[in-house]
């Protein structure tokens, strides 16, 4: 997965043993506080997600810390002020500390690496060394987060918190801190600041969303990269059809894996009494990229929408801004998800497919539920639905390789004659669950997740779904794998 | 909250249920024989057992003299075989039992296997002395390395197995370590299966390393005087005449030589071949691992040890 190193030491995923022990004490204990004691609820919050996010390497709180004081102080004085230059200046200080978190863990190294490949392109040498950094888990998602509020404060949107506590629960709030979804100050600051009830049919669902993304995760995710990695670790070895068996493997294995983690995120907030945004709506029934991109990371996508596209013009300027503000944001959206070219060149093939739509104004063609009220797609859906999902599958490529080279070999040898040979690699199994996966996304696609309304089964039907996904997941548990999105 | 806390409680019940159902017919875990401690202290399994291994691929099971194994049909031109999970081989059928191959290969011979997963050498020899009584022509003892230094209770104290405190020579008999709860565990199947997939690590790793700041010495340099006490205790107690050592490829070639220079039958196992021994998930031999020593063992056998076997 690109150049981008990650080292993480003892891990809570949500997957794990330690982590099926830490949810039920926090949600006993917030319970037993008592909706009444907000403030003691949102201690707890806090705490909890400090011990949740230390468990990864508590030295790393001092920079959620950190950013959580600068933002809370530069949000009240941004509210005393109105002179227009000293609050930009008070809100390029919040952006200058986040993005530089960001680019020093983050970006440093790939900088330095691609100033210095400059410089020896034109024959000099520059002699700056990389540093040994460990990137902080999560870092791009709280750091947005938080960076949405002082903008949100600074365009008068959003009155700023006196909450430091409750302010510090939205930045750290364990459930979505490392993974996203990336949550907006005006949606989820409020909520801290309001009685949280406990109602049984908000946590019934919150459940039955975290046993679905359970399920995404540890059956589809984790089986889908066990062929995915081989697949793309050997790709010489193997003939075309196979490598676009592991390139779907992979479109496979980073769906189930970060939708998975968003479902699961956003089922234990409704266990706290809280509801997130909803960051898929299942993509890969797309019809064309533009929806595609409308279905995917939806929290990413429309921050990026809201605080960099349409500051720089959107689509209201001419056909030239059209296509530099496309390409920003599909490259700065690449860029986002790790320091390496492969992701950059992701963020721009999705520019290079998006474009046709913008500039034909057809980007807003497909904004419907597909096929709706019916069973089955018509064949155009269909062949639209399979033409987007390739055209992403392509994409997913460079987003896997290790380098740009190693995706340009990998295409090179799907689009080669062995295309039309027989599978060197058929996991049947593996392919079937897809499958039961994919059908049970599609007939519940009119919810919010595949199973929110799964009410309609009889009581003993519903539980004995619950039990087969289950047992699902535990006779497919494989190697446990880590959660992609944590790396960025 | 409580129609919630009721609901979950009435669910899981009901999955622990069903979990226990798929277990038990799917053979997702492996059934797990009882132990018992026969009367001459010796820690073996309740004879007329059987169960399936995981999966349900084959069946293992205990004869009754309560070893792993089919019993040979006569116990004339007998050949015993003692050892641990190696020889004990739950995972793979009968037909890749060392008794099975080594009678399709020498057929003039009766096998007999006496194994229990975690043996130490000194209760192989414990368990060979009774088999003394069946007059074998020869005792194969599969042993090695971790085999030997755990027959030491100085070198690492373990109640569960028989060992030789070499300050003392006495021979500390094991005992059945936690017999209650292990029959509740391998009984509710569904337990055991989440035991063996998810298992607790409750190891505290030390940062301070007392070996870093002292010279590494390898283990056998370590602890050579008390393996040393242990033969000589060995060679003192028990019939070694009609013994050989057969040592797993691993064993640390120091140990050898120091069975070799006391006069000790020895077959060295040699896995240095292309094809692999074991398994990919379990260093225990796989049936074509067990034809290769079986092959080795009669070679061995039959060059080194005609005396033995005629």
């Amino acid at each position: 997965m690109g150049n981008t190193s990650i080292e993480l030491c003892t891990n809570m995923f949500f997957n794990s043993i330690e982590f099926f022990i830490f949810l039920p004490i926090v949600f006993s204990l917030y319970w037993l506080i008592g909706a009444k004691n907000i403030k003691s609820q949102n201690f707890l919050i806090v705490l909890a997600s400090y011990v949740f996010y230390g468990w990864w390497d508590w030295r790393f709180l001092s920079l959620i810390l950190f950013s959580s004081i600068v933002d809370y102080s530069i949000g009240l004085a941004l509210d005393k002020q109105n002179k227009s230059s000293y609050r930009k200046t008070l809100l390029w200080i919040s952006i200058s500390v986040n993005l530089g978190f960001l680019g020093f863990f983050k970006y440093y190294n790939f900088f330095i690496d691609s100033l210095r490949d400059s410089f020896t392109f034109f024959g000099a040498d520059l002699n700056i060394s990389t540093l040994n950094i460990i990137l902080p888990v999560g870092i791009s998602f709280y750091t947005f987060q938080t960076l949405s509020y002082t903008i949100d404060v600074f365009n008068k949107k959003l009155k700023p918190t006196k909450d430091i506590v409750g302010f510090m629960a939205f930045v750290s709030f364990f459930p979505q801190l490392v993974a996203g979804p990336i949550e907006r100050a005006t949606n989820l600051l409020p909520q801290f600041s309001i009685e949280r009830k406990f109602v049984y049919r908000d946590a019934v669902n919150g459940l039955r969303q975290i046993l679905w993304g359970l399920f995404k995760k540890i059956v589809i995710a984790d089986n889908c990269a066990k062929y995915a990695n081989l697949i793309f670790n050997n790709h010489t070895d193997y003939n075309g059809s196979t490598l676009l068996l592991g390139a779907f493997f992979f479109a496979f294995q980073i769906y189930g894996d970060f939708s998975g983690y968003s479902d699961i995120a956003i089922g234990i907030s409704r266990l706290f009494g809280f509801n997130l945004k909803r960051n898929f709506a299942y993509p890969y029934f797309s019809r064309d990229i533009a929806e595609f991109w409308r279905r995917w990371h939806i929290s990413l996508s429309t921050w990026f929408r809201d605080y960099l596209y349409i500051p720089l013009g959107g689509s209201k300027g001419g056909l030239k801004m059209k296509i530099r503000n496309t390409f920003i944001i599909f490259i700065v959206s690449g860029l986002w998800h790790g320091a390496n070219w492969t992701f950059i060149i992701w963020g721009a093939l999705n520019a290079f497919y998006f474009l046709p739509l913008l500039l034909t104004n057809r980007n807003r063609v497909n904004t419907d539920l597909i096929a709706q009220g019916n069973y089955f797609p018509s064949l155009k859906e269909a062949s639209q639905m399979f033409l987007t999902f390739l055209l992403t599958t392509i994409a997913w490529v460079f987003f896997r390789a290790d380098s740009v080279g190693h995706a340009i070999s990998y295409l090179q040898h799907i689009f080669s004659s062995s295309l039309f040979f027989k599978f060197e690699i058929f996991p049947s199994t593996i392919l079937i669950l897809v499958m039961f996966f994919l059908i049970t996304e599609w007939l519940g696609r009119s919810g919010n997740y595949a199973l929110e309304k799964i009410d309609f089964l009889f009581k003993p039907l519903r539980w004995a779904f619950y039990i087969l996904l289950i047992i699902l997941m535990f006779s497919f548990t494989g190697e446990e794998q880590q959660f992609i999105y944590f790396q960025f | 909250m409580k129609k919630f806390i009721i609901n979950i409680i009435i669910f899981f019940l009901i999955a622990l249920v069903f979990g226990e159902v798929v277990v038990r017919m799917t053979h997702a875990t492996s059934d797990i024989p009882r132990r018992t401690i026969d009367k001459f202290g010796i820690q073996k399994y309740y004879p007329n057992q059987t169960g399936y291994w995981q999966g349900g691929s084959h069946q293992w099971m205990i004869n009754k003299l309560g070893w792993p194994g089919q019993l040979p049909n006569s116990y004339d031109n007998l050949i015993a075989i003692v050892g641990d999970s190696f020889i004990e081989n739950f995972m793979n059928p009968s037909a890749c039992h060392q008794s099975f191959i080594l009678k399709k290969e020498m057929p003039a011979y009766n096998f007999l296997e006496a194994a229990r997963s975690g043996v130490t050498l000194i209760e192989s020899l414990e368990i060979s002395k009774h088999i003394d009584t069946l007059n074998p022509k020869t005792i194969l003892i599969h042993t090695g390395s971790s085999d030997i230094y755990e027959s030491i209770s100085e070198i690492k104290y373990q109640t569960d197995v028989t060992q030789l405190s070499t300050d003392d020579k006495v021979l500390q008999r094991g005992k059945l370590k936690s017999p209650g709860l292990k029959k509740v565990l391998y009984s509710w199947k569904l337990l055991y299966y989440f035991y063996n997939r998810f298992p607790l690590n409750l190891t505290i790793n030390s940062t301070k390393s007392t070996e870093n700041r002292t010279i590494v010495r390898s283990k056998f340099e370590i602890h050579e005087t008390r393996v040393r006490i242990l033969l000589d205790y060995i060679k003192d107690h028990y019939n070694l005449d009609n013994k050989i050592f057969v040592f797993k490829p691993s064993s640390e070639k120091d140990l050898v030589d120091m069975f070799k220079s006391l006069g000790l039958n020895t077959i060295i196992l040699d896995s240095s071949e292309e094809s692999s021994w074991t398994f990919d998930y379990d260093s225990h031999w796989t049936c074509y691992g067990h034809e290769r020593v079986a092959n080795q063992i009669k070679l061995a056998l039959i060059r080194d040890f005609p005396n033995l076997i005629n």
